[in-house]
């Protein structure tokens, strides 16, 4: 059996390096300059992409590095969306921002960092980009008549951006909508935003939503349950989710809804330090082959690295990857 | 020669004048080192704590790194205890007393060595006071709550308990309403105490419960948690009308997670009172842009010392193996537990710190507690006062960075303590270590736990205690940090 089946990504981030959050925090406050930041970005995006080589992952990606957060490496590059750039202290807080106008049409420049990757990668490659849900939660609006037209306006723009990044090479694109967890009577609208980013845009799409990892922990609890039947109205491939950390009980939606998506099973708890073994991550991928033919399988963490130390995540990463193999060579016979 | 007045006097309070007026007399005479006047910093106190660690007039020299001699030197002495009818010879005897123990063993009784104020033995002390309560109760014939300075804890006033409870019902009437409330509603209590306040606030929670019909009550799980398995008893006497929805779990308050793993990410409500002051500080100083580490090492002066030894049968030279060994064994050390009770409180009693300056190169050789990056403490000191003495709160900042993982997405925590709020509140006021009882008494760094609170994803507030009138708790509670 070839490696196409069970094939492991990160679900967007790596592990944040403590230096570089103090640069981060460094360029913040006017101590270093804009120039100074790009590089050591660039060096530690460079860095990331190894360690996913190194580590085995079939899909890689920039591990998010250069953002601060999942909002404002948007809400910054969003035309229209006016910043308050004093309103944060540290670089992981939230900008206050605010649309006050119906929002232009302008390119988000994703496209540069998308081709960084694919300058030091031979890999499949992925790009997450924060869904339009989660972003008008976080961005006040004092224009749009309902958080639906805010939402569907920004998938309108972020929907050229995506179109770009599939122009310059992106396989695989992930939306990101932590938020629906916490909203979860919003999500008829938000699938219809999602609609609205995806339209014609000819990439493997998937949507991750989990219960949130601002600053490692969660943000919400409860069950993936909400999310159906609305989410089988989503134009996507593959939906992302967190089951390493809750159980694998959520694992029946699919069987009880007969969900059409492939899935990314989350087999790695981002929330913890304790590293898995490749046996428990086998174990885990086992019994989502209990539900789910393996062609319809891939194998990610459950959310972001971002918050786990390096020498966390690299091994978790390994684990993944041993336990996927693992797997693998039983499938083979 | 610099003078710190370090707290707000009284009229006719202070004796800053005589002290003065005792130093320079000094230099006329010729009894101050000359090379010592330019580097000397008077620090002129009024302690709170009518037992503490300290003598009258103290002096702190600074070292370097290997631990020999600089030129900076401390004295401080505190108005409130200061003779002034002694104050020149007290001043000369202090000054002269740097060092004294290796160059005059009879002036006191050194019982350990150098160390961080955070592994000083008054820590052990502190813990066998807890471990050890009901015997040294039973001795000294009161509570412990007894030596608070309004004779009783802030954690039981019913009116805090009260509003403690509605914030909690609150939370979970909003939780409820969203479909969001766990079926089992943890709450816990760290810090037992005498079980009081864990008793007054199940009784509001469940009048409250059955007054409303919510039916929250038979689905509450509230956990007594203590490092004392006798005090978790003597609690769990006080909430027994509660017994079928309290549950004690032995749990050491520097890291709750331990124990409590299990309930990571479910606990909807945490409160400590009176534990953070409890535990473990390390304490920074900085002079002339220059920073140091408090080093002590605990001694008895001569006279106390004698006078132990004497009443207690313990030869002079066997006082220091002996309190390592009340430390290590208890109070059951000879065989006779009321003689070892009575040792342990005459020891404590008359314990002193002396204090040293060691110098360290920068904030990277500050010996950090788990949570706390050396970039928060960058900050802090960038926004703090020029010269400052301030607390690196070890054991409150481990013990919140080991709590708040056990908080559901939408708890928080409530800690009733003393707390110093930011940074320029240590220009005033003397803020520990103080002696309660058996115990060590300390204000927490409000500051610092703000901005481990801030890595971890919750924003700190302090509120007044505004239950008692003079009181100087403060309420931390969490709020989520979007």
């Amino acid at each position: 059996m070839a490696t196409q089946y069970l094939p492991t990504a990160v679900v967007g981030s790596y592990s944040m390096p403590a230096w570089l959050e103090r640069a981060k925090n460094d360029f913040l406050r006017r101590r270093i300059t804009a120039h100074d930041l790009d590089e050591m970005h660039d060096a530690a995006v460079k860095a990331a992409i190894k360690d996913q080589e190194v580590a085995g992952l079939d899909v890689v990606s920039d591990g998010e590095l250069r953002r601060d957060n999942m909002i404002d490496y948007f809400a910054t590059r969003l035309p229209g969306v006016e910043i308050d750039r004093g309103s944060k202290a540290s670089y992981y807080d939230f900008y206050d921002s605010v649309v006050r106008n119906r929002m232009p049409m302008a390119p988000l420049g994703l496209v540069e960092h998308f081709r960084f990757l694919r300058t030091f990668t031979d890999r499949r490659t992925k790009v997450s980009v924060t869904g339009p849900h989660s972003l008008v939660k976080r961005i006040r609006n004092q224009h749009y008549p309902t958080e639906e037209a805010f939402a569907v306006e920004i998938a309108r723009i972020m929907n050229l951006e995506l179109r770009e990044l599939v122009r310059a090479g992106a396989e695989q694109i992930q939306i990101d909508e932590p938020y629906y967890s916490g909203f979860p009577e919003d999500l008829p609208w938000g699938v219809r935003a999602i609609n609205a980013l995806v339209d014609g845009v000819d990439a493997r799409l998937s949507l991750h939503v989990c219960y949130g990892n601002r600053y490692g922990k969660p943000s919400w609890e409860g069950s993936y349950r909400y999310l159906f039947p609305a989410i089988l109205e989503a134009r996507v491939h593959q939906i992302t989710l967190e089951f390493a950390r809750r159980g694998s009980e959520d694992l029946r939606l699919f069987k009880e809804f007969d969900a059409p998506f492939t899935l990314g099973l989350g087999v790695v708890d981002v929330k913890t330090h304790d590293i898995e073994t490749p046996a428990l991550v086998a174990e885990r991928i086992r019994e989502a082959l209990a539900i789910l033919p393996v062609d319809r399988l891939s194998v990610n963490p459950d959310c972001g690295l971002l918050h786990l130390p390096r020498e966390v995540a690299f091994p978790k990463l390994g684990a993944m990857v041993e336990g996927a193999q693992l797997v693998r060579r039983e499938l083979q016979g | 020669m610099i003078i710190h007045l370090n707290f707000l006097p009284k009229p006719g309070e202070t004796a800053a004048g005589e002290v003065l007026a005792a130093l320079i007399a000094l230099i006329d005479q010729g009894r101050l080192d000359p090379e010592m006047l330019p580097h000397l910093r008077l620090h002129l106190d009024w302690i709170q704590y009518k037992a503490n660690f300290r003598e009258p007039v103290t002096v702190r020299h600074a070292t370097d790194a290997r631990g020999e001699r600089m030129a900076l030197a401390e004295l401080a002495v505190d108005l409130r205890r200061a003779s002034r009818d002694r104050l020149i010879d007290e001043l000369s005897g202090a000054l002269a007393s740097v060092g004294a123990a290796e160059r005059d063993p009879g002036r006191r009784v050194v019982v350990e060595d150098w160390v961080p104020l955070g592994e000083s033995s008054i820590w052990q002390f502190n813990r066998l006071f807890w471990q050890r309560l009901a015997d040294w109760e039973r001795q000294s014939g009161r509570g412990f709550e007894a030596a608070l300075p309004s004779g009783r804890s802030d954690a039981n006033d019913p009116a805090a308990v009260a509003d403690a409870v509605a914030d909690f019902w609150t939370l979970l009437v909003e939780l409820d309403k969203r479909g969001q409330l766990p079926a089992e509603i943890f709450a816990l209590e760290i810090g037992v105490g005498s079980g009081t306040r864990a008793g007054l606030w199940l009784d509001r929670f469940k009048t409250i419960d059955e007054a409303r019909a919510t039916g929250f009550y038979p689905r509450l799980r509230f956990l007594l948690a203590d490092y004392s398995l006798p005090t978790l008893d003597r609690a769990m006497s006080a909430v027994e009308a509660h017994r079928e929805v309290v549950s004690m779990i032995a749990t050491d308050a520097l890291n709750p997670l331990r124990a409590l793993s299990f309930l990571r990410y479910k606990i909807l409500y945490v409160h400590l009172t009176n534990v953070y002051d409890n535990l473990p500080v390390d304490e920074l100083v900085r002079r002339d842009g220059q920073l140091y580490l408090v080093e002590t090492r605990a001694y008895l002066p001569a006279p106390v010392a004698r006078a132990v030894a004497s009443a207690h049968g313990v030869g002079p030279s066997e006082l220091r193996p002996t309190i390592a060994r009340l430390l290590e064994t208890g109070p059951d050390l000879f065989g006779d537990r009321e003689r070892g009770v009575a040792f342990w409180r005459a020891v404590w009693e008359g314990l002193c710190l002396e204090e040293r300056l060691r110098r360290l190169e920068g904030t990277a050789d500050v010996p950090l507690p788990p949570g706390l990056h050396g970039d928060d403490l960058d900050e802090l000191l960038a926004t703090a006062p020029a010269d400052i003495r301030f607390h690196i709160s070890r054991g409150a900042v481990e013990s919140f960075v080991n709590t708040v993982p056990l908080l559901h997405p939408r708890g928080y925590l409530q800690v009733q303590d003393i707390f110093v709020a930011t940074m320029d509140e240590y220009r005033q006021g003397f803020r520990g270590p103080g002696k309660l009882d058996g115990s060590v008494v300390n204000w927490v760094n409000g500051a610092l736990l703000r901005a481990v609170g801030a890595r971890t994803g919750y924003d700190v507030h302090f509120a007044p205690f505004r239950y008692r009138a003079g009181s100087r708790t403060s309420i931390l509670y969490t709020t989520l940090r979007e």
